[in-house]
């Protein structure tokens, strides 16, 4: 059986009176790849930061690899542990991308985690290369189109060699091309069993690319969490969460109802 | 979900074409804030960097050190020659640095102007008693240009535009990956080093903010906006960008602490000193010695 990476134990996050987060508990082995839906505002975005010890819990617990995350132990060694195997990409890349060039941006991770110049340069080098974005590493981030800057943040991410990787709306504003090419890079960091989990609205990537997949609901709790074919395939399930929605339209004569997202199905003729 | 039903006069379609433009000018606020944007773009740039030349062959450290020492120079001295001597050297320095005149040229006119504009009152006689050089009459007042007052003016403008010229021909010719590094070298605190290197990436961030703000603004205004309606307006953007800047900076700071950061920003190693570097912080050192006797 795959080793535990991270364990939620009925962990909730108010803001004043309202919740973000209501009670989420789930575990994530090592080499799954998750999928968090929800609606927008339903606390998907905060129960990454948790889970990258951004942001605390209100109550419950969380551990990574056996150990309890919390503010008072997320110092010293384990905290250095912890930031150099998790790493998180953020929805909007330019606020990852706070160096003044693409070089630097990458180096930034592990060099802050004390690794030796040379050792930083071979990787920023390697990574530069693999991502083909050699030709930019001179360049200001700020100057990058979109697909560049992801490319950047995923590289920034990437250099400090994380085993849990956490994506918040990776494809967010990513043309098609790019959007294939970040598929197939998940898929190839997948085959190195890294533990990936991803918080979208993109129900074409949660198909092809997580084997599991968990729901929050419009509650701030978890509404379900199963096998990616099983929760996909659950229209009532996902119209329930916001997920998808269902509307009518016109084709010449003839009436449709039908949701949207790769999921719609013209099935329904009035 | 509910149903969408537009609204009848949504679905009314417009026949007539619209009547011709008569030309027109670009509103003040926009005009400004793309000015304000292009200028600190220009400014923030180090154009030069990446060419090859005398002040790029030197450490960030070494260069640096050089320039704050012929600052320090040009902000002490009481002397004009002194003046002039620095602006000689920065002309030398650009030139052997493959830097443009006219692009030094644009970063210290904007500054110059202003200053310029600031000290037109140190040339009359109200601010600066003297001998009298010359008498305006402007709606019946006289006033007199004294040759302390316009020998005071002159060299608050010349000191300023030599202050300007030395620091943009640093920044021309720095990276500003280096310009950090040097820093940090010259052992000036981490907190600050890491406030102006926030500082210097998302201004740009804000600026764009703020143009955008303008903008869609402009494409929904069909009438002249009344003045004290625009002052609001501006107002109110002011304090979201504010907003905005403060939920940018929390942000930042926890992508910064998810790739491990401390609260102690490490970059990597600028290259040591050589001979050429030690030879600048020499001959710059100097100029400060001399400074302080003139």
């Amino acid at each position: 059986m795959a080793q535990e990476v991270l364990r939620l134990s009925g962990i909730s996050y108010s803001y004043g009176e309202g919740y973000a987060l209501k009670g989420i508990s789930f575990s994530a082995a090592q080499g799954e790849s998750l999928g968090i839906l929800g609606a927008n505002g339903s606390g998907k975005s905060t129960l990454l930061k948790i889970m990258n010890g951004l942001v605390f819990p209100t109550s419950g617990e969380m551990r990574f690899a056996g150990d309890i995350l919390d503010e008072r132990t997320l110092n010293g060694p384990f905290q250095r542990c912890f930031r150099e195997r998790t790493g998180f990409v953020f929805p909007e890349p330019d606020v990852q991308l706070f160096s003044p060039t693409v070089f630097d941006e990458v180096a930034f991770g592990p060099l802050q985690l004390g690794l030796p110049e040379d050792e930083v340069r071979r990787r920023v080098a390697a990574l530069l290369d693999m991502l083909g974005i050699s030709a930019l590493k001179e360049r200001p981030p700020y100057t990058l189109s979109s697909g560049e800057k992801k490319k950047v943040a995923i590289a920034s991410v990437l250099s400090t060699n994380p085993d849990l990787l956490l994506l918040d709306e990776p494809t967010n504003g990513l043309d098609p091309r790019t959007q294939v090419w970040l598929f197939e890079l998940l898929q190839g960091l997948k085959d190195l069993k890294k533990t990936i989990i991803m918080a979208t609205h993109d129900l074409s990537l949660v198909g092809d690319f997580c084997d599991r997949v968990i729901v929050i609901g419009e509650d701030h709790g978890i509404a379900a969490d199963d096998k990616a074919d099983k929760i996909l395939g659950d229209k009532d399930l996902l119209l329930k969460a916001n997920i998808i929605h269902e509307h009518t339209h016109r084709h010449g004569d003839i009436i449709h109802i039908h949701s949207h997202g790769p999921f719609s199905i013209h099935d329904e003729h009035e | 979900m509910a149903e969408v039903r537009l609204p009848d006069w949504l679905k009314e379609p417009r026949g007539e074409l619209c009547p011709a433009g008569k030309g027109g000018t670009h509103g003040f606020l926009d005009k400004t804030l793309m000015n304000i944007s292009a200028f600190m773009r220009a400014t923030l740039s180090s154009g030069a960097a990446d060419r090859p030349g005398a002040l790029q062959s030197l450490s960030p450290k070494a260069r640096i050190a050089g320039f704050l020492f012929l600052i320090l120079a040009g902000s002490l001295t009481g002397s004009a020659f002194m003046l002039i001597g620095a602006l000689v050297i920065t002309a030398v320095a650009m030139s052997l640095s493959n830097v443009s005149a006219a692009s030094l040229a644009k970063r210290v006119a904007p500054p110059l102007f202003f200053t310029s504009v600031i000290a037109i009152p140190v040339f009359f006689e109200f601010i600066t008693p003297g001998a009298p050089v010359f008498g305006v009459s402007i709606g019946g007042l006289s006033l007199s240009v004294t040759r302390e007052g316009a020998e005071t003016g002159l060299f608050l403008i010349l000191r300023v535009g030599v202050m300007v010229a030395l620091s943009s021909l640093l920044l021309l010719t720095t990276r500003q990956a280096d310009f950090f590094s040097g820093l940090k070298e010259l052992k000036v605190p981490h907190l600050f080093v890491t406030a102006l290197y926030m500082t210097f990436r998302y201004i740009f961030v804000l600026l764009k903010t703020a143009e955008d703000a303008v903008l869609a603004r402009k494409s929904r205004t069909i009438a002249t906006v009344k003045l004290s309606e625009a002052q609001g307006w501006a107002g109110s953007r002011m304090a979201l960008i504010l907003k905005r800047s403060i939920s940018y900076a929390e942000e930042v700071n926890m992508a910064m602490i998810s790739r491990g950061f401390d609260g102690r920003l490490r970059t990597l190693r600028a290259p040591g000193m050589e001979g050429r570097d030690y030879i600048w912080i020499f001959l710059t050192l100097f100029f400060l010695f001399l400074s302080f006797g003139v």
